[in-house]
């Protein structure tokens, strides 16, 4: 029979541990120094005082009690308020200022008392342990801790209180524990990482093992944000259970929703790729102000010019952007990618789609978030943010920038065309002297489309598309030749 | 008035408290006879008395007065170690024996 798991409130965590932490038993949260563990552990308490309603005990042999009040108060949680109201109970076990001096044998049982008394007094469902690793700085007698805290973790299990207790590490990939506290904490296992790639810091949850119970495997990302706290990216938790709908929206060009069969699918992902200057910031612009007839919101990420550039230039297209945000239905948000991490862009994308709801939105464009993470975090951005667009049923165009002129795949394109339904290709093609721009669809998920390469005219009404260029091959490798 | 009051957090439960107690006892009477007050507490019967003076460990023993408040931890075995932690190994008393 599989262990039944208490929900902690924490969303993300509760999807990548399939139900929560294991009920009425100890897990042992295991991390390097600054890898959240007391701020996870605090989470852990206080959601089960918002959302629950289940009182918690925190034990702190580490922090002043002061400071993690204080620390807490930048997520909104009123830890004072708490107290007087018996939801949260501190066991202040932290070092004092007065010596210590041991000698002879001792044990811990003054603390298992407190501890339980706490527990029973607001009949606390939620214990925290932070961390183990500070009692044995404490105490040079390791063994009898080791023993003592063994007999702590039996005790917490008689009063059926599930219980996160933390632990240092020293290297992110290595031993789990110092003071070897695995050897008796060994049936629920977690880890955080802070691991530093490529100069960003990129934090990581892992659930090791849950014993004789379900969850998921490998490491996924998190970030920290304020009034939030711990939220988890959950990769490897996401179902693809997308609704497909038949529903065409306008690509804002007549001849592109021709040549795509009627317009886009709605809450399709659409990728545009283009050397630069080939016109993809336009068809975005197109895209967003094409959804001007149908009244639908659109937000616009841009990650590489600002929000008085854009509408200068879509302007210069005959398109007036100005007059879609007056009216409510364009948000433009423009951030430089390296402002923060790809975790927090992607938190940041999605509250923004909570709050404004918008029917589609334009990122223009992704290859410049790859600008700073690793590959595997960058593919991780791409399928959590368009599973989650999909989800909401958002109609998204990507853009990339290819590094050559004439074409060729840029890395972006390679983790990203696989998940997305539509792919738009715009080149230049040196013909008879001239470059001109073309744009073909190279795929397009679930429909007829036309595949011919054709001629793109950008003028005053922005994006005019022409007449197929034919007799030309090579055209999506580096060199078109003309047959 | 006397110079000492100490205190010592006890579990009546363990040996250790019940050997600590003895200890303490013995090298009390014998340096200091009369000169202490000397309270014993058990944390099974008051462990408000425990949480508030923040005990873990059993048995913990804490000089009162005089200031500054000292802790010692453990069954209290070693007799020259407990009196140099009480700041009581005064040379006299020693040099007497």
């Amino acid at each position: 029979m599989s262990i039944p798991k208490l929900q902690t409130g924490i969303v993300a965590f509760d999807l990548i541990s399939e139900g929560g932490l294991p009920m009425g038993r100890t897990t042992l949260l295991a991390g390097s120094s600054g890898s959240a563990k007391t701020l996870f552990a605090a989470q852990f308490l206080a959601m089960g005082i918002l959302k629950f309603n289940q009182n918690g005990v925190f034990v702190t042999f580490e922090e002043q009690v002061e400071d993690i009040r204080n620390d807490l108060k930048g997520f909104g949680w009123d830890i004072d308020l708490w107290e007087s109201e018996g939801k949260w109970t501190f066991i202040d076990a932290s070092p004092k200022e007065e010596d210590v001096i041991t000698i002879g044998e001792f044990d811990l049982s003054a603390f298992r008392i407190r501890l339980e008394r706490a527990i029973a007094k607001n009949n606390a469902q939620r214990v925290v342990i932070d961390s183990i690793g500070s009692i044995f700085t404490h105490f040079p007698e390791h063994n009898i801790i080791r023993q003592e805290m063994s007999k702590v973790t039996m005790t917490l299990r008689r009063v059926k209180a599930t219980a996160l207790i933390t632990t240092e590490r020293t290297e992110e990939y290595g031993a789990i524990s110092r003071y070897g506290v695995e050897e008796f904490l060994a049936d629920n296992v977690m880890i955080l990482r802070n691991v530093l790639t490529n100069e960003r810091r990129r934090r990581t949850i892992e659930i090791l093992k849950f014993r004789g119970s379900n969850h998921v495997k490998g490491e996924s990302p998190f970030t920290i944000v304020p009034m939030q706290a711990v939220v988890i990216v959950p990769i490897s938790a996401m179902k693809l259970t997308q609704q497909a709908s038949g529903q065409r929206v306008s690509s804002g060009v007549r001849e592109l929703d021709q040549m795509c069969g009627g317009g886009f699918f709605k809450g399709s992902i659409v990728l545009v790729s283009g050397a630069t200057g080939a016109g993809k910031t336009l068809l975005a612009s197109n895209f967003i102000n094409g959804a001007k007839e149908s009244q639908e919101r659109c937000l616009l990420l841009a990650f590489e010019e600002s929000r008085e550039q854009i509408f200068r230039n879509a302007k210069g297209w005959g398109q007036d952007l100005g007059q879609l945000e007056a009216d409510g239905l364009l948000k433009v948000v423009s951030t430089y990618p390296e402002v923060c991490s790809l975790e927090d862009h992607l938190i940041n994308i999605q509250e923004l789609v909570k709050e404004f709801k918008p029917d589609r939105i334009a990122l223009d464009s992704i290859s410049a978030l790859t600008r700073n993470p690793s590959e595997k975090g960058f593919q991780e951005f791409v399928v959590a943010l368009t599973n989650f667009l999909k989800h909401d049923g958002v109609t998204t165009m990507l853009t990339a920038t290819t590094h050559m002129l004439t074409g060729g795949a840029s890395i972006t394109e390679g983790d990203i065309a696989t998940i997305t339904d539509t792919i738009i290709l715009l080149r230049y093609v040196e013909l008879t002297g001239e470059m001109q721009r073309s744009i073909t669809v190279l795929k397009m998920r679930g429909s007829r489309h036309d595949a011919s390469i054709r001629q793109i005219l950008i003028n005053e009404e922005g994006m005019q598309i022409g007449q197929p260029i034919t007799g030309i091959s090579g055209l999506l490798s580096n060199t078109p030749i003309v047959a | 008035m006397t110079n000492y009051w100490i205190q010592l957090f006890i579990n009546r439960n363990s040996t250790t408290s019940v050997g600590a107690e003895e200890n303490l006892n013995a090298i009390l009477k014998k340096y200091y006879p009369g000169d202490y007050q000397l309270e014993i507490i058990d944390i099974q019967e008051h462990p408000d008395k425990a949480e508030e003076a923040g005990i873990l460990a059993i048995p913990t023993l804490i000089r009162k007065w005089p200031q500054p408040e000292v802790r010692l931890i453990g069954a209290l075995t070693v007799q020259t170690r407990v009196l140099t932690g009480l700041g009581i190994a005064n040379v006299d008393h020693l040099q007497r024996q």
